[in-house]
Parts: C-alpha cells; structure tokens; sequence
C-alpha cells in the first residue's frame, strides 16, 4: 500500500505520490520572474526556502491557475531545487494499491504527465509525475 | 598540523573503526574473500596515503602487509593463521602509529621489522610460534599508548548547509520580531534582551559560516609538485615561494579557483620563465623565481601569482590582436599599457608563439577570466617586458554570500553583484546623455559611448522610453555595457542561492536570494543579460586624459548619502553632527518650513524631494557652531576622502558645485546657503516678545511661529511672565499692565490709519519695527 495526495487541477481529480510531497502551504504572494517559460508562475519564500512556483495547469497546457484567491501549492523537491505546485484544490490522502497502467486514450496533456493510474473505491485516478510538471510542457518540435 | 595530515589521521582511524568487525570475522574465516578485500582495500590506501605524506614507516609496514596479501588473492598463498595473525599485529601497529602521529610522540622502531618478518611464508612454521611472536610484540610499547582525544570531527557539506538554513530562518525571525517591537513602541529592557538576541544570532551565523571554510593550502599544497614536473618537462629551473596557505575561504570557492589558477601557473612556467641559458644570456639568475601568495583583504581573498619571467610585452599583444582583427589600427593607437595588456584576455588571443604540450594554445586567459568573473571575482594583469609579470586574483570569501547592489524597475527589485558594477550615472547634462543611435539606446558617459540594455523593457516590465539611472557593468572580457533602472536601492550582502533549472535556462539569473524583507529576489547574470540582448562589444578607444599632477588637491572627509531624490550628495564631514532617526510624525510645516524638534529645540528641516511616507526619517543634523540645522536623506553611504575642489553650480541653491568621485560625479552641499536659510532658534538668550492676544488663533498659529523663526522667544500674556520682555505685539487689543516694554500694534488691513501699526502681513515691515525696539531697549 501506498500514500497518494488527492488534487484537482483544471477540473480532473489526480493523485500524486504522497513520498515526494514535502507539504501541502497556502500561497499568497509571488514574485514574478520575467524572461521564463510560462508554467514558471514565479518565486515563492516558504520561511528561507526560496520555492519556484510552478502553474500545474499551464505545465499541462490547461489554461492559468486563479491567481486572484487564495492558492494552494503542494511543495516538491526535484533534482535538489524546491518547487510549489499550485493546484486548484487539494481534496485528501488516500492509501492506495500500485498503480496500474494508464488507459490507451489519454488526452495528449495528460499523457505525458502520467505515470499511471491508482483506484479510489470505483474511480480511477490518474497518477501524475511531479517532475513532469516541473519541467512544463514539451517544448515545440523544431 | 597539516590539514593533509589531519585528514589521514581521521580517515585511518575511521576506517579501523568500521574494520574491527572484519578483523574478527575473518579472524575465523580466513578463506572469506569479501573481508580479505576489504583489508586489502585497507592497507592498499594506508600505503598510498603514506608515500604521498612522506610516512615511511607506515608505508613500509602497510607495503608488507599489502604483498602478502596481493598473494593470497592471487591464489599464491593461503591464509592461514600465522599470516592472519600478523597482518592483524600490522594493522594494530598502524592504528598505534595513527595515534603516536597525532599526538605527535615517537614509538620505537624495532618493532617493526619483526612484524615485517612475522608476514614472511616460511619465517614461523608453526602456529604456536606465530601467536608467540604475536604475544611479545603485543607487549612490546612499555607504556599503554595514550590515545589523544581528537579535536576534529568530518561533517557532511549537507548538514552544514541545513545549520545554515537554520541560522538564515532565525535571521529572518529576528527581522521580523524587530518590526513587531518597533511598532509596539520603547521598551529599554525589550529592546536591550532583543539586542543580545540579535548579536548571538549575529556571530552564530559567522561561526556556521566559517565553518564552510577550508585554508587555501588545499589549493596551493599541489603546486610544489606540479611546478616540479613541468619544470622538469620544459627543462627549466624554477624556485617556488608560496605564501599565506592559512587564508581561509569558501571550500566551493577553492574548487572553483583550482583550474583558472592551474592554468595561470602553468603559463608562467612555460611562457613567462626563459630557460637558464636565456635567462644566462640576459643576466638574470639561472633560477626563474614564481611567487604565489594569498592574502584575505576587507571581504575578499586576492591570490597574486607573480613570476620574474620575460613577462608580456603589450606591444606585441596589441600587434596580435590587430592581427586577429579584434581591434583597429586606430582604437590601438588611442590605448594605454593596461588596455593593451587587458587584450591578453580577449578570446582568441595567444601570444606563445609556438605550440606546446604544457599550456597549448588557444585556451587562454578569456577562460580564466570568465572563470574567475563567474564567481564574482576579478583579474588584474601587470606586466614589465623583461621584468616578469603579476597576475591578482580578486575573488570573494564565499560563493553564498556577495555583496550586491539592489535596483528596481516597475516595482520589481533585482540584485546585481558589486564586483560587477562600475559606476551608478544619471543621465542628465553633457557628461552623461542618452541618445537614440538607429532606434538603439546608447549611452554617452564622459565622451565613451556605450550600449544600453534597459532593464524595463528588456524583462518586458515597462515601456518607458527611458531609464532614469544608468548602471555601468562590466559584461567580462573587459566589455563593458550601461543598463537602464528606474531606482537604486540597497547595497546588501546577500546569500545567494542557485535559482531552479528553469531560471537559469533563461540565461539571465545567477540565482535567487532572499532579503530581509522575505521577498524572493534574483540575482542578474550580467554577462549573460549582455549576450541575450544582443549588446555588442565596443572596444573604447579613448584618449586617456593626462593627469595634473601639478595641482595639489585638498581631500577632505566627506559623508556621502542618497538623498530623498535618489541623488547621491556629500557633506563635508565637518559639518555633520550626528546622523538621527526622528519619526516622520514629528515634523511639523510652519510657513512653508519643515521643522524638527530636536533635543527639545525646533530646527529647520531641508529636504530635496518629499518626504518618505514611511515611520521613521532618517536626518543628518548639521551644525556651523552656532546655529543647528537637519537634512533629511534616504540613507548614508560611505565616508570618503574627496578632493576639495570642485565645478561649482551657476545659481545659489543646496547644492554648492559637483565633485568627480570615483568617476561619478557627487553634488555637494552648500552649507552657507544651507545655514542661511536655517533661521536660527530661539534659544535663552534670544529677546523675549511678548504677544498680547493670547486668545487669538491667529496669534498663536500665525505670528507666533513667524515669530519664532526670526529667533524671538514668544510669550504669551497671561503666561507666567518674565521680567526680561523685549517687546510686546499686540493686534487691536491693548497692551498687558504692568510690562515695561516697547509696543507693535498690527491692524487687519493693507491701509494705514495713520497710527503707528502694522499691516500684520507686512512681514518685513513687523520684523523690522521688532528689532528697532529690540535694539533700542537694549
């Protein structure tokens, strides 16, 4: 069994590996940083943690997260640098079985950040990859 | 002791340590490979270590035990219990001597051999022997050897970096509780417990750091060797002197220096020192001499590598570089020495004039240039033809902390590291304009023109047509550009940390970093804004103006501060007689005036632009002697010598004429206009003046301070009096009984009624009726 982070991000439920999540912060206000692709939402300071806010919808080419109210971000660290992902909501940790394999039709946006899926009662949900979201979306082909 | 060999009595012991178990097991089972290995791992490295460190004793029993057991693993030998046995004495041996070397004692020697020839296949035949030759080496030291106890331990690098981040929260906590307690008001015993707070906070945040720091002797102990080897190679004769190896800085910082300094020697051993014949034939000793000396200065280190060689010839350079078509003929010709000897850095540029294998050719200075620049460090050539050649290393202590500068444009604060900068300029007038050259912005500073990158526009923040400051940075490589911000902030030392991956990919950060007010911030990469705004490189080819040296220049102390405008000013220091921080509240407008209670005395308050809107307003109080005045400034900058002369200003305002300070000009106070226009306060001995009316608003709001500014003590009737009344005003109602004192009578309108009153806005009309009576009555 596993620990999965229950979120919504751009109206799908999705789950993250709860092993990779530092914590779950409010985030209030960002400092824009000019000159970087645009999931990159800006910098964060969570006490002297300098966090880089990443915009989970724009990493998946879905739109903006509302910046206007109050965010909520979940904190991951990759590649030794400490992201905040925000996300339009945070709903639960659940214990979960292994994930299983994606469905063969997957919107493009999606496909590439899932690693799988995981069951909740009958649902299943999508198991996405911090990292990916990290890195945004895919740059276009040259 | 030698750090080197701090480091080997730590290891050792530490691996005896986790060897101990092994030792035992495989004691019992001497056919187990994996244990052999792991004790051959064991004294293979002892040994290694030994014959680097100069240990002869332990290399030659770690040598023995190391052949033994080479061939029991190749099969040749097996382990049996007398060869187990006394590879277990030697490793006991070596644990002994470990100790004997920290505590700096001496064991006997004999032993050893007798350990040696215990390992020999056919010494011991037998068992007993061998646990009896054991048996009496083991009794062998008289005296129980004392094992000291170690001062040093080994950290991870990762725990040093989390007491960091602990200490930098409590900074941040500090900070934030020093607002709380000011807007709560005066506390003295608070505000005395939260100032030792900060102070242990303070020299904790030291401590951690240092502990970051490792002495440069793990940066020049190679060099002996190496400079030994490729002396040998070149078949030159060369004497090394290395000097100042405590100096401690950063151990990131050492590994960033190690090749750009590596290169830097090996230049000097193959191109800056001749061969002993040349050296012969020029009357030099046959021994070319290399210095390298570190020395820590303010919160730099600078590294000096200095060689009695033939040095660089900058005419020679320049005719390269005119060669390779990095500059023209003419832009050569307008060159001093330095610029043409800073040529040696631009890349594409060697002067070797043949090829070798020590230092090659092609990779050169650019490289140790852009490294050093890199981390905020710089590099300084001086050279005399036949003479030799000096190269500074300026690099700062730490790669986590540097000194930066912080500006804003839009709102959006960015920091640029000092070591960057040249000068701050506002372009305004003949010695600094901007000029729109084919829709490019360029900068003319003092007749060198420059490319200007504005900021705003660059980060897509503003579109402004144009910046309001310039600040001139130097890109690397001795290209220099101006970048357009809106307002200069801060000078702060800040820790600086990497920004992620996907800022630094843009090519224009260095790395983020967060100030006291818990804002992220980051640090502009400023060669690399350069390259993505597409700055071209201009060499400046300028007439270096000759220097009057004729001229006897005064330098007097001066303060210097950014004025409420963002204009940096001076104030000869004489002048200043305390820097104060007043709340804002307490300013008060009288006539037009600003005044500030201060030490109980209204005094006049000069300002160039309006007020901060902040809580408290920092003041310079300013004196002549007699007469007290305060400035309001935005922040004090440095105390400096500057020179007494100065391009005085056409018309008489605060500001007396500019001085060139560092290459920028300063605007000075005029302290007699200044001191003109501060009235001077009453004080007790100032006349007394009497107002009649005390009823009146007007009296009290109006004439009374206009009063007090002409340098009246007012009084109001009614008040306990004094005897000493100057003179007495009145406007319509009667003078008070019982004074003995001459009269101004004021009256509501322009037009005389043909009394002796005065129109009560004929300020000059009352002020001079006031002193004639003053005058009179004395």
């Amino acid at each position: 069994m596993a620990l999965y982070l229950i979120a919504r991000i751009a109206d799908e439920t999705i789950a993250l590996p709860a092993t990779e999540i530092g914590s779950v912060v409010e985030v209030d206000q960002i400092a824009a940083v000019p000159r970087v692709p645009g999931h990159v939402a800006g910098l964060f300071a969570l006490r002297s943690r300098v966090l880089t806010v990443i915009d989970t919808r724009a990493s998946l080419e879905l739109g903006a997260i509302d910046r206007a109210s109050g965010m909520t971000a979940v904190i991951v660290e990759c590649e030794g640098h400490s992201y905040a992902l925000l996300v339009d909501e945070v709903e639960d940790v659940i214990e979960g079985g292994q994930a299983e394999p994606c469905p063969a039709l997957l919107p493009s946006s999606w496909r590439r950040a899932a690693r799988g899926t995981i069951r909740r009662g009958d649902d299943a949900i999508l198991l996405i990859d911090p990292a990916t979201l990290v890195a945004g979306p895919e740059p276009l082909a040259a | 002791m030698d750090d080197l060999l701090t480091d080997f009595i730590a290891e050792t012991r530490e691996t005896l340590e986790a060897l101990a178990g092994e030792i035992v097991a495989w004691e019992a089972q001497p056919a187990d490979k994996a244990r052999l290995d792991a004790i051959f791992r064991f004294v293979h490295t002892v040994k290694g270590s030994c014959g680097f460190l100069d240990l002869p004793r332990l290399q030659r029993l770690s040598h023995a035990a190391e052949d033994s057991l080479a061939d029991v693993r190749a099969g040749e030998r097996s382990p049996d219990q007398a060869l187990v046995s006394a590879v277990l004495a030697i490793i006991d041996r070596i644990g002994e001597l470990t100790d004997a070397l920290e505590a700096n004692e001496i064991l006997p020697e004999g032993e050893d051999e007798f350990l040696i020839a215990a390992l020999a296949q056919d010494a011991i035949t037998s068992v007993q022997d061998a646990a009896a030759a054991v048996a009496k080496i083991n009794v062998l030291p008289a005296t129980p050897p004392t094992r000291t106890v170690s001062r040093s331990i080994r950290l991870p690098v990762e725990l040093l970096d989390r007491m960091m981040a602990g200490v930098s929260d409590m900074v941040l906590a500090r900070n934030e509780l020093s607002r709380l307690l000011r807007a709560a008001g005066n506390n003295s015993a608070t505000d005395v417990a939260f100032d030792r707070l900060s102070q242990c906070v303070g020299e904790m945040r030291d401590a951690i750091t240092r502990t970051r720091m490792s002495r440069i002797d793990a940066l020049f102990s190679a060099l002996p060797r190496m400079v030994r080897d490729l002396s040998a190679e070149l078949g030159k004769t060369v004497r090394l002197e290395v000097d100042g190896g405590d100096v401690e800085l950063d151990r990131e910082m050492i590994e960033m220096i190690r090749d750009p300094l590596t290169h830097i020697v090996r230049n000097a051993l193959d191109h800056g020192i001749e061969h002993p014949e040349d050296r012969r034939a020029v009357g030099k000793p046959e021994f070319g001499r290399l210095r390298i000396g570190a020395r820590q200065s303010a919160n730099q280190i600078l590294i000096e590598v200095s060689d009695d060689g033939r040095g660089i010839d900058g005419e020679r350079v320049v005719r390269k570089a005119i060669a390779a078509g990095l500059v023209t003929a003419e832009q050569a010709a307008a060159m001093n020495w330095s610029r043409k000897l800073d040529l040696i850095f631009e890349p594409g540029l060697s002067t070797a004039n043949e090829v070798t294998g020590v230092s090659g050719r092609g990779v050169g200075m650019d490289v140790v240039r852009a490294n050093i620049e890199r981390i905020g460090g710089t590099v300084d050539i001086e050279s005399t033809p036949g003479q030799g050649l000096r190269l500074a290393l300026r690099v700062p202590l730490t790669l986590t902390i540097i000194p930066a500068l912080t500006i804003s444009v839009a709102g959006t604060h960015f920091a640029i590291p000092r070591s960057a900068i040249d000068e701050l300029v506002r372009p305004k007038g003949d010695q600094v304009r901007l000029e729109r050259i084919g829709g490019e912005l360029v900068a003319f500073i003092r007749g060198v023109r420059l490319p200007v990158v504005d900021l705003g526009r660059f980060m897509g923040l503003t579109d402004n047509p144009e910046p309001a400051l310039l600040v001139v940075l130097r890109a690397g490589g001795g290209e220099r550009y101006a970048l357009g911000v809106e307002a200069v902030h801060d000078h702060e030392e800040l820790v600086v940390k990497p920004a992620a991956p996907a800022l630094m990919a843009s090519g224009v950060y260095a790395g983020t970093t967060l100030p006291d007010n818990s804002r992220p911030m980051l640090l502009l990469d400023v060669a690399g804004i350069a390259a993505a705004a597409g700055v071209r490189v201009v060499h400046e080819a300028v007439e270096e103006q000759p220097v009057e040296r004729s001229k006897i220049k005064v330098a007097l102390p001066t303060l210097l501060f950014r004025d409420l405008d963002g204009v940096t000013r001076g104030v000869r220091l004489a002048l200043v007689e305390r820097i104060e921080d007043v709340a804002t509240a307490s300013v008060v407008e009288t006539g037009g005036t600003l005044m500030l209670p201060l030490q109980g005395r209204l005094t006049r308050l000069h300002r160039a632009a309006a007020l901060p809107t902040g809580e408290r307003l920092r003041v310079l109080r300013l004196s002549d002697g007699t007469t007290a005045m305060a400035y309001a400034i935005d922040q004090v900058m440095d105390v400096v010598e500057m020179q007494s002369e100065m391009a005085p200003t056409s018309t008489p305002g605060p500001v007396a004429g500019v001085v060139l300070h560092e290459g920028s000009p300063v605007e000075i106070l005029d302290p007699y206009w200044l001191f003109t226009n501060a009235i001077t306060p009453a004080n007790d001995d100032s006349p007394i003046c009497l107002v009649a009316d005390s009823e009146d608003p007007w009296a009290r709001e109006v004439l009374a301070p206009l009063l007090g500014q002409a340098g009246y003590r007012v009084l109001f009737a009614g008040e306990p009096n004094e005897d000493r009344i100057s003179v007495i005003v009145t406007s319509g109602g009667s003078a008070p009984d019982g004074v003995d004192a001459p009269v101004v009578r004021l009256r509501g309108t322009p037009d005389g009624t043909g009394d002796e009153s005065i129109y009560r806005y004929d300020r000059d009309g009352l002020l001079r009726a006031l002193s004639q009576h003053v005058a009179g009555g004395k």
